[in-house]
């Protein structure tokens, strides 16, 4: 692989027309937004599910994933057929003709001036020494880390796991309890639920994270009911509307401990309720 | 004078005769029997051979080779409500394996998820040469040739509610070392793909002039 590259190269991944795109998509929220008036309207109250809109923000993978033994092993083996298959570079012919013209050198019957004359114009520099000038630039190379010196186990850093893609989680007081959710805040009317979710985003305390959303459109949708003694005449239950946003993998600062988390997808069972977690589960991809 | 007549009228019946075998498929093996018969007695489509042998009608048709007209400016597709228009997905890097396994990548998703895609094309590669300051002098040598692989796949009609979990693919999927981004589909980028024609250009502002 290129190895210059081997440092986190990221994407400066943007849709340049977003304004564009979202004026174009915009009338899918707003028209959501327009039914919901109109049913507040002429039935006079309004609907009894409070509307939610999360993030679920994703730090993306900055390095491939370490290959399994039998991808290992089958890499060596196409290396070693493309190496037997392939014919000699430019470079490589240099190198063998240089090798001869030395041994010839070597021999007693050589006639210099027979040789010399077709090679007086050739350099001094040979292709071993130019060789030889690249392992060395090739040793002062510094790759950059595939794992930074953070801990696996320390969820509050946004820098482990390089290989997989991790979502942020908050601790939240809802009701009388704290769960780990993913971000999320309540709708108000007169915005698009993706603004919603985007000011979710931007309300974290302690944490400024710009972010791109990837659409207008939700990827997911929980709806839950307030337990008994909170339900009222015109609010039984909220729902939330779940929205993808992509971090760019540059250095973050650590957030606090205990109110937020970066997991995997393996590892959100832990942090979650059952209920929220097989729905948040659809949406989210691991690779 | 009855035979002499006869045997004008055979004589032009075998013309007839030769000249219709020579011109319809017809498998009648005549004999000369009487005049009448022959003139009249066109029931060859009415046999049940009639047309054996016929097999033209059984190939393929073969269109007229057509040559190949200019490239035409196909209409730009606008966004829509529900839908983006055309917008082109580039993949570009110094890497050439990786970027056209990752473009081939995003090829074969787009139409594993029958996402249309109009074209997928490459632009031409771009050198760049890193020349090094000499340590001892003011000249600079050239220390290595890097070379910009850029391959587009363009897509249009894609639906709004679907564009997320693509980009969401292919964002997992980047390689390290191969840069990925949007764009819109414009006029210029069509353009840009042609080569400059000084002469018509030149002759273009003279008239202007």
């Amino acid at each position: 692989m290129a190895a210059p590259f081997s440092r986190v190269y990221r994407p400066l991944w943007r849709i340049i027309t977003t304004s564009a795109l979202n004026r174009g998509v915009r009338n899918v929220s707003s028209s959501r937004q327009q039914w919901s008036a109109q049913n507040v309207k002429p039935a006079g109250a309004a609907s009894p599910w409070a509307l939610h809109g999360a993030v679920c923000l994703q730090r993306l993978p900055a390095v491939s994933q370490d290959r399994s033994p039998i991808e290992e092993e089958f890499m060596e083996l196409m290396h070693q057929m493309e190496l037997e298959r392939s014919l000699l570079s430019d470079h490589e012919l240099r190198l063998l003709e240089d090798a001869a013209r030395m041994s010839r050198k070597q021999e007693e019957d050589y006639d210099s001036d027979e040789e010399e004359e077709d090679y007086r114009d050739k350099e001094i520099v040979t292709a071993q020494d130019l060789e030889d000038i690249w392992e060395q630039k090739l040793k002062q190379f510094q790759p950059a880390p595939r794992s930074q010196a953070v801990d696996e186990k320390d969820v509050s850093s946004s820098e482990r796991c390089l290989a997989d893609s991790l979502i942020l989680l908050v601790k939240k007081h809802v009701g009388s309890q704290k769960l780990w959710l993913l971000p999320q805040i309540q709708w108000q009317t007169g915005e698009t639920l993706r603004q919603t979710a985007e000011r979710a985003l931007a309300s974290l305390p302690g944490a400024d994270l710009t972010a791109t959303f990837l659409g207008n459109a939700p990827c997911g949708f929980y709806k839950y009911k307030y337990p008994k003694d909170i339900q009222k005449e015109g609010s039984v239950g909220a729902k939330v509307f779940f929205f993808k946003a992509v971090l760019p993998s540059h250095k973050h600062l650590p957030l606090e401990k205990n109110s937020f988390a970066w997991v995997k997808k393996e590892e959100l069972q832990d942090f979650l309720k059952p209920e929220y977690l097989k729905q948040v589960r659809r949406f989210i991809m691991a690779l | 004078m009855n035979t002499l007549l006869n045997k004008v009228l055979l004589l032009q019946n075998t013309q007839a005769l030769v000249c219709a075998v020579s011109s319809v498929q017809s498998q009648l093996l005549t004999t000369h029997m009487a005049l009448g018969v022959l003139l009249t007695n066109r029931q060859y489509r009415s046999m049940p051979t009639h047309g054996i042998g016929k097999y033209r009608h059984l190939l393929p048709k073969a269109l007229p080779k057509k040559k190949k007209d200019r490239v035409q400016v196909k209409q730009i597709k606008a966004a829509t409500a529900t839908e983006f228009g055309v917008f082109n997905v580039c993949v570009s890097g110094y890497d050439m394996t990786l970027v056209e396994h990752y473009s081939q990548y995003i090829h074969n998703l787009c139409n594993h998820l029958d996402i249309k895609v109009d074209e997928s094309y490459a632009l031409p590669t771009k050198s760049t040469e890193v020349m090094l300051m000499q340590e001892q002098g003011t000249k600079m040598y050239l220390d290595a040739v890097l070379k910009t692989h850029e391959r587009i796949v363009q897509i249009s009609e894609m639906k709004a509610t679907l564009f997320p979990i693509f980009m969401d693919v292919v964002l997992k999927n980047q390689p390290e070392g191969v840069r990925f981004c949007v764009k819109q589909h414009s006029e210029t980028d069509f353009q840009a793909r042609f080569k400059t024609r000084p002469e018509l250009e030149g002759l273009l502002a003279k008239i202007n002039n």
